[in-house]
């Protein structure tokens, strides 16, 4: 209990009592079992005890009755003496009291002496001792009886010594059977028993016969029991016991079986039987036995103790003696052998049961009491370790409680503080530009050119740097708060890249970097009218691409994209692969291209679109290319001049995943210098059908030719989705030989880049490095034409040589479908085949590259000895190139078909050089008219009006222009796409009035009168804006009714609806729309709206609602309104086009369902 | 003729003041683009719709927000009315007060409320005597025979 209380010491109760409760109660019930079980268990032992005494006692006491009886059983030897005492007595027949003489012993006494011997038992010695002397004794030895006698008497004189002397003995054998001495009689030494005590004992007692231990006659000397007695008062009758029989009968007691000793002794110290234990020797002295310790060689060490042999009540006492460690009970007790007084005593050592009982009591009660403390400890240790348990774990629930609320707190705090960021930077985007407005007012005042207009200069560009930064961070906390939303529009992806591109290429003239656009395969080209996020995917363009040019001081900076072919669809592809072998002899590029067709084509909407800036800067170092993505991190941020936010790559990859890809830096090859930033992201493809490009189709095809072979793809789904600038292609008759193109760029990989490009084309190319080699290759060229030429008559054979050729020429021979399916630029670069057979080799020039005259020269020499054969030079200018040297060389030496470009070269001019080629839709040479030359007022001085001659196409000279016109428009970054498509229109059709484009746009006149016939209910409680809205709606053609607030509008829904049944045409609405304004007084908009949905119900109709509000489309208001049932959200104030659009998403949706 | 031309040009000039001021905004653009034959005098019906009301609305919030307890929510609301009728006609400056007003309200800062209201009523008049220069300026333009010139 002492433990249990202790126990509940440890437990504070109110913390973990539900765990402690049965481990308590299980403790109790132990404790409790215990107290009782060991009292039990030790009466049990003790009864177990007290048995085993008893029964040893009992053992004991029989034992020694035992004894008794077996003594008692020796009783009637006793009387034996006297008995023959008597019976000689009688024979002798009063001859008795007078001295026997030896004859008359002899032949008297002998007999009964022999056959006492035989008869009695145990008997071995009986002897008639005469007063005399005289003496006759029979004895046996080893069974042989033989008789010992002294025939003379002696004088009974005991001054006398020499009597003694003649005194003789005899000793002779005797027949066993007759009792008849026989053999010769031995001398012996005299026998003297006269003068012995127990002879005189006997002498004097009168009655009774006497009893002592003496020696036998014998030789052995063998101790005997004498009883002897007298016969009348004459001679002694003595016989003889051996002691060794006697004593036999007591040792042979079953006290062996427990290891017990006897030891008997006669009173007067004698020891007759020492069976006791080892090296012990017990000494009788007057009823105590006293027990010694002997050593091994007979020596006395020490006394141990003594053993009273007094009898108390009758019953022998037991005294307990430890002798050498082992304790032993000894009892004495007095015994009676043949009338001898003798004492024994009994020895059982204590190692029998009672003792191992005893012993193994107590040990067992210790193991008992050992075993229960030691369970008792355990569950104590084990409740313990549990409480301790318990309470760390509710420290730790405690400690993750009070975590999980600081958490929350600072997620709380740091949502506020990125709203209040976000509100805080709006209102300072508001007043920087509240600034700009100013600084730009202020602008204008200022007089040019003094200090105060340079002020403001650098003012604006402060603020507008400022704007820019505080744009970054806006956006960032916009991400942050997930309120960044993709605007979904339709735009030209490849426009898109070459604005961004045109946009950062002066940008990097300026640091002389060169700033690329590779077109890659043309994917992009193809899949170039997407629908997603512009302003976004070009912030992500810009981004990267400003600080690739930031970064790199020298070399050039690359823009790639294309479409990524999804690796779930390879086994698609990989099966496709056997079941058109014929695709095997394409090359890769090809087959990559198919590639992404069939991943276009079985996922029409979403295309995955990668980009890759490369530049050759200072790189990123591999263990912060990680860390780049981070906000607020800069790769070096004390990079002088470089400055930045370090927001921008954060920003950039937030957009990317929010465009469902990613970015990261690709691994460039060890060798090369700076980074390349590669992302990917998900856009949809246009479905619309572009109507311009579709007319502009049919028209070629009712154009066409009789000999026109028009590869136009007869899988119209392709068609839709290449609206981009389609070159109607003139595909070489067999016997024309192809295009030559020559470049001469000095810029490495704006060669490669052109280069790769017009190869997969399958335009022939040749690359001049060095202006100096230019002459040499444009000699080899005109070389090989003059002889081509000359081989005209086998012109088969000439395709055979010429790769280029012959890869137009396998495609001629491909069945149609293939063909389109397979390479997706020739798809988008139309062939058609021209009418004019002669080739055509086309320059292009990088007027940088090399001293002008001298380029001019070249040229102007290698064109003197063309015959036969069309030249055109397509010269490239930089924008910062002067312009005068143009000026002062061309009058002379250029040709007036010469086109000069001033944009970098791989983009959307690369595919005008290919429109030139006359695969591809351009003119020969001779049909050169007028040529407007794009930013170069020198175009106009120009001659313009060459006579045109033979084999002219009404429609060439409209083609060039407009084609121009087109590359001008571009290049003032004239947005949209409908003046773009307008001129593909032109450039198809231009024989034939350009035709209207289909009208899709919101506020065009047709919808003048969008509206009419439909009748809309406004609910809006500002009279003015119910005005302004009712005058847009009835100008829309619509008749209107009007309500001031949400009940009024519910009441005419409501009579509205149940006049339509009255009438029995369920089906048409009340109202056509309701405008509905969400904050009213009486009702507000939403809860109008729920009842109206609700009322509707009964009527299985639904009158589309379009809520007015004061929000953004994002914000939580809008939901609301959505969620309140209504159909569209509008943003105040009303405007038309808005409402359209609305209207028109409403239908579609009814539509639809 | 000249003197029409002259008041022509003085119009177009005037309002296109008023767009650079920023009184006015796209939306007012947008109601002249509604006025039509049938419809001859609509922007001056709304603007003058627009006088009304917020005049009217003025009146109610100086009243409101005189009280010792000033119901806010009540203020919002008539705020709220001012600044639709203000962005429907394209009164921008007013519209932005009315936002400034409205966040004053959140904060039930009845100080904030009185310093916005006057703001609003001076930012109120202003744009009501510019368009009410505009309106006259337009009359005579008619009056004078010429038609008005958009912009």
């Amino acid at each position: 209990m002492v433990v249990l209380a202790t126990l509940w010491g440890f437990v504070p109760f109110t913390e973990s009592c539900h765990i402690q409760q049965p481990i308590l109660a299980a403790l109790a019930v132990l404790l409790i079992t215990t107290s009782l079980l060991i009292p039990c268990w030790h009466a049990m032992i003790n009864r177990v005890e007290r048995h085993m005494n008893l029964n040893t006692l009992d053992f004991h006491s029989k034992l020694v009755s035992e004894i008794d009886e077996k003594a008692k059983f020796l009783h009637p030897i006793n009387s034996s003496a006297t008995n023959l005492a008597r019976v000689l007595a009688s024979s002798l027949n009063g001859s008795a009291d007078h001295q026997l003489s030896f004859s008359e012993i002899e032949t008297m006494v002998a007999p009964v002496l022999f056959q006492a011997l035989s008869t009695v038992t145990y008997l071995s010695q009986v002897s008639y001792i005469g007063l005399e002397g005289l003496f006759f004794s029979y004895y046996t030895e080893r069974s042989q009886t033989f008789a010992l006698y002294s025939n003379s008497s002696f004088s009974f004189d005991p001054s006398d010594p020499n009597a003694r002397k003649k005194h003789i003995s005899y000793i002779q054998s005797v027949n066993n059977e007759t009792g008849k001495l026989y053999g010769k009689a031995i001398e012996s030494p005299p026998m003297s028993m006269i003068n012995t005590s127990w002879f005189q004992a006997v002498l004097n007692s009168t009655t009774y016969g006497y009893a002592s231990v003496e020696t036998g006659w014998n030789n052995a000397g063998d101790l005997l029991f004498l009883n002897s007695a007298r016969i009348n008062g004459g001679g002694v009758i003595s016989l003889g016991f051996p002691v060794e029989a006697l004593t036999a009968i007591f040792s042979g007691t079953d006290r062996d079986q427990d290891g017990g000793s006897l030891y008997l002794a006669t009173k007067d110290g004698k020891v007759l039987i020492d069976q006791g234990l080892q090296n012990t020797h017990m000494v009788l002295d007057s009823n105590v036995v006293s027990i010694q310790l002997m050593k091994p060689n007979g020596d006395q060490i020490s006394g141990v103790g003594n053993v009273s042999c007094n009898l108390i009540d009758g019953n022998p006492r037991a005294s307990v003696l430890n002798i050498q460690e082992k304790e032993y009970t000894l009892y004495c007790l007095p015994l009676d052998i043949v009338g001898v007084q003798s004492v024994y005593v009994l020895g059982f050592p204590q190692n029998g049961l009672v003792r191992l009982v005893h012993k193994n009591k107590k040990l067992a009660l210790l193991l008992l009491i050992l075993m229960i403390a030691t369970m008792v400890v355990s569950i104590i240790n084990f409740v313990l370790i549990i409480i301790r348990a318990a309470k760390r774990e509710m420290h730790l629930c405690a400690a993750l409680i009070k975590q999980m609320e600081a958490t929350q707190q600072a997620e709380r705090k740091s949502m506020n503080k990125s709203l209040a960021f976000a509100s805080a930077s709006h209102d300072v985007r508001g007043s920087l530009a509240v600034l700009t407005g100013l600084i730009e007012l202020c602008f204008d005042k200022a007089p040019p050119a003094s200090e105060l207009h340079s002020n403001f200069r650098l003012m604006d560009t402060c603020a507008k740097d400022l704007l820019g930064i505080l744009n970054s961070i806006l956006d960032m906390s916009k991400i942050e708060a997930g309120k960044m939303q993709l605007e979904e529009e339709e735009f030209d992806l490849a426009q898109l890249l070459e604005d961004v591109v045109d946009l950062y290429h002066p940008v990097g003239i300026k640091k002389g970097v060169d700033v690329v656009l590779d077109p890659y395969d043309g994917s992009i080209i193809k899949f170039s009218q997407v629908k997603g996020d512009r302003g976004k995917l070009k912030q992500i363009l810009c981004n990267l691409l400003s600080n690739a040019v930031k970064f790199t001081s020298e070399g050039h900076v690359t823009v790639r994209g294309w479409v990524r072919k999804p690796s779930l669809q390879n086994s698609i592809i990989a099966s496709k692969k056997n079941c058109l072998p014929c695709l095997f002899y394409k090359n890769s590029q090809a087959y990559n291209d198919l590639e992404a067709m069939n991943a276009a084509q079985q996922d029409p909407n979403a295309i995955d679109f990668v980009f890759e800036v490369d530049d050759t800067g200072k790189g990123i170092p591999k263990e912060k290319q990680k860390s780049v993505f981070e906000n607020y991190v800069q790769v070096k941020e004390t990079a002088l001049g470089q400055g930045g936010t370090g927001l921008g790559l954060g920003i950039v990859q937030s957009l990317v995943r929010l465009m469902h890809g990613d970015i990261g830096i690709v691994d460039k090859e060890i060798g090369e210098k700076g980074t390349c930033f590669r992302f990917n992201v998900l856009l949809n493809i246009c479905e619309n059908i572009s109507s311009d490009a579709a007319k502009a189709e049919a028209h070629d095809i009712e154009e066409g030719c009789p000999y026109q072979m028009t590869i136009s793809t007869p899988n119209p789904a392709l068609c839709i989705r290449t609206p981009s600038p389609k070159l109607a292609t003139h595909c070489p008759s067999p016997k024309l030989k192809a295009s030559h193109v020559v470049l001469f760029i000095e810029n490495n990989e704006r060669r490669r880049t052109s280069q790769r490009f017009m190869e997969k084309l399958g335009i022939k190319v040749s690359v001049v490095k060095e202006w100096e080699n230019l002459l040499s290759i444009l000699r080899k060229i005109k070389y090989k034409h003059s002889t081509a030429k000359s081989e005209l008559s086998s012109p088969n054979e000439y395709l055979s040589r010429s790769p280029s050729s012959n890869s137009v020429s396998v495609e001629m021979d491909m069945p149609l479908s293939t063909m389109d399916g397979s390479d997706s630029i020739l798809s988008v670069f139309k062939r058609t085949t021209p009418r004019c057979t002669s080739s055509f080799i086309l320059i292009v020039i990088d007027a940088c590259a090399g001293p002008f005259p001298e380029l001019c020269k070249t040229m102007a020499e290698f064109r003197k000895g063309l015959q036969n054969t069309c030249c055109r030079v397509v010269w490239l200018k930089k924008p910062t190139m002067c312009s005068i040297s143009f000026k002062c060389v061309e009058d002379d030496m250029m040709d007036p078909n010469d086109v000069i470009m001033s944009k970098p070269f791989p983009g959307s001019c690369l595919y005008e050089v290919v429109r030139l080629l006359p695969e591809f839709g351009g003119t020969l040479q001779g049909n050169m008219g007028r040529q407007k030359r794009e930013s170069m007022p020198e175009a106009a001085k120009m001659p313009r009006d060459l006579p045109s001659s033979s084999g002219t196409r009404p429609y060439a000279e409209n083609s060039q222009i407009v084609e121009i016109q087109d590359h001008s428009g571009s290049s003032t970054e004239t947005p949209g796409k409908k003046v773009f498509s307008a001129i593909q229109n032109l450039s198809h059709v231009s024989p034939l009035p350009p035709k209207e484009p289909e009208i899709q746009g919101c506020g065009n006149p047709s919808n003048e009168k969008f509206l009419s016939g439909k009748k809309i209910l406004v609910a809006e409680d500002n009279s003015v804006l119910r005005k302004v809205a009712v005058s847009i709606l009835v100008g829309l053609g619509a008749t209107v009714e009007c309500s001031e607030n949400g009940q009024e509008a519910l009441l005419l829904v409501c009579n509205g609806l149940s006049d339509q049944r009255k009438h029995g045409s369920s089906n048409n609405l009340p109202y056509d729309y309701i405008l509905m304004d969400c904050e009213m007084p009486v009702m507000d908009g939403c809860e109008a709206t729920k009842k109206i949905r609700e009322m509707e119900k009964d009527y299985g109709v639904h009158i589309p609602i379009i809520a007015l509000t004061g929000h953004d489309a994002s914000s939580a208001e809008a939901k609301r309104t959505i969620e309140a049932g209504m159909d569209a959200h509008l943003v105040k104030p009303l405007k038309g086009e808005h409402l359209l659009e609305a209207i028109r998403c409403i239908d579609n949706k009814g539509q639809h369902v | 003729m000249d003197g029409v031309v002259q008041l022509q040009k003085q119009l177009v000039d005037y309002t296109a003041s008023l767009f650079h001021e920023g009184f006015l905004d796209e939306q007012f653009n947008q109601l002249q683009q509604l006025q039509d034959e049938s419809n001859p005098d609509f922007v001056v019906e709304v603007v003058s719709l627009f006088f009304e009301d917020s005049e009217r609305l003025l009146n109610e919030l100086g009243k409101t927000l005189e009280q010792k307890t000033v119901d806010f929510k009540k203020v919002d609301a008539h705020v709220h009315q001012l600044k639709g009728s203000s962005s429907s006609i394209g009164a921008q400056r007013v519209q932005k007060l009315c936002i400034a007003f409205r966040n004053c309200c959140e904060e039930l800062n009845t100080e904030g409320c009185l310093k916005c209201l006057q703001q609003v009523k001076h930012e109120y008049s202003l744009v009501k005597n510019k368009l009410e220069t505009l309106f006259k300026l337009e009359q005579q333009t008619i009056a004078a025979g010429g038609s008005i010139p958009t912009l």
